[in-house]
């Protein structure tokens, strides 16, 4: 009698089960994925044990780098178009609709307005290597301040575009600074805030690791 | 399910007539599977999921009126000075203040607020005091465990510190707390505790309502 021998399949997997794993995911993160802005400097937050969520719309943020530099960033398209057609008319910066279309579209920046024009001109790549001197601040005269004039106009922009119904909610000042910044030059975002009555704004910060001793 | 056919379809049945060869209906979903994750890897690497955190934070307004300034008892006051190279320099009251140092360590200066609490609360606990409800009708309460913490970081520190300091503030749930300006007696007694802090309140007035 000749041995029965074992029938041999192939060593295949079931590959429905992880494909469907994999495609579920796949648009689990698709449709929770939000790119990651163009970061033109970099921050390392400080942490704390603050749990509030930074709101997805209807933030201006001023950032704080490590040197002190001042960039601002805004939500909102159309309030951007709306703050820079406001600002090219109030200073004659001469801009062209498309430079105003790829201002609304800019991330954070941080250059005065008079290099604003030869800024929004560059080719993105380049953007980050733009010797970028921040927003000047002027602590003496808060009408001098380009930075209190862009929070200014950007409130401004923002109630516009929200009685336009072109969004929903009025602009919530965030600070974003780095945990070595000097306090001077966080000193000097405060009180170009409370000079123009903002006087409740946020500060940004990462998460609290549990194990991290304070 | 999907194993690899590997007889080529239906094969020849013994006798009978020669039917046309039937493929397998079964697809290999190796190749799926994989772009599935490569295009999972990508995601997760690009999405920024973690939505950074917020702390509220309220400063008094800048034209603030001499009447409306309210005194607060000087056994309440408690002085941060947010010294540079991760230090803190504190003292109680005004009166002939005595400057200490510690760090941002659970033990440090969260120990100091607490311990100034616990020293208040001791000293106020049946002190009843008015205040304004939101409906502008005066309530009186009684809990007088309040402190006053001044927080005045000097220009050595880092926003860390600031963060820091407040986020204490949270921690041991301080109600009534504010960021200042740090003023030159206060700079010269980091530098020269000794020399103690000559403080009028004229010109503490003076320099809140500027």
């Amino acid at each position: 009698m000749p041995k029965n021998k074992p029938k041999r399949s192939a060593p295949s997997i079931d590959m429905t089960a992880m494909c469907d794993v994999a495609f579920l995911l796949l648009t689990f993160f698709m449709l929770t994925a939000k790119a990651k802005p163009q970061e033109t400097l970099v921050i390392d937050t400080p942490s704390s044990i603050s749990e509030t969520k930074l709101p997805d719309a209807g933030t201006f943020t001023v950032l704080i780098s490590k040197e002190g530099k001042i960039f601002i960033d805004m939500t909102g398209q159309h309030t951007r178009l709306d703050l820079i057609t406001n600002i090219d008319t109030a200073y004659t910066l001469r801009l062209s609709e498309e430079q105003k279309m790829k201002f609304a579209n800019l991330g954070s920046f941080g250059v005065s307005r008079s290099q604003l024009k030869k800024f929004i001109d560059l080719p993105s790549a380049e953007r980050s290597a733009f010797p970028a001197g921040g927003i000047p601040v002027d602590t003496a005269d808060v009408n001098k301040s380009e930075l209190a004039d862009w929070i200014h106009r950007a409130r401004l922009a923002q109630f516009r575009m929200k009685q336009n119904g072109k969004v929903k909610e009025e602009y919530v000042i965030i600070v974003k600074a780095d945990k070595d910044t000097p306090y001077p030059a966080v000193q000097k975002v405060i009180n170009t805030l409370t000079d123009i009555n903002v006087n409740k704004f946020n500060l940004i910060t990462s998460m609290e690791g549990k194990a991290e001793k304070k | 399910m999907s194993e690899i056919a590997q007889d080529g379809g239906g094969g020849h049945k013994k006798g009978g007539k020669v039917r046309s060869k039937k493929m397998s209906t079964r697809i290999d979903f190796t190749p799926m599977v994989d772009l599935g994750f490569l295009l999972i890897t990508f995601f997760m690497l690009t999405t920024t999921l973690a939505k950074p955190q917020i702390m509220a934070l309220v400063m008094p307004d800048k034209d603030i009126k001499k009447e409306d300034v309210e005194p607060v008892k000087e056994s309440k006051v408690l002085t941060l000075l947010l010294g540079g190279e991760n230090k803190v320099y504190w003292y109680e009251g005004i009166t002939d203040a005595k400057l200490d140092s510690t760090d941002y360590s659970a033990e440090g200066v969260r120990q100091v607020i607490l311990n100034k609490m616990d020293k208040v609360k001791a000293q106020f606990q049946t002190e009843t005091y008015k205040r304004k409800n939101k409906e502008g009708v005066e309530e009186e309460h009684t809990d007088g465990s309040y402190i006053n913490v001044l927080i005045k970081p000097t220009k050595n520190a880092r926003y860390k510190n600031l963060v820091d300091a407040l986020d204490e503030m949270a921690i041991t749930k301080v109600r009534y707390y504010v960021i200042l300006e740090v003023s030159e007696l206060e700079e010269a007694f980091i530098k020269n505790p000794a020399g103690g802090l000559k403080f009028s309140v004229d010109e503490q007035v003076k320099a809140a309502t500027k």
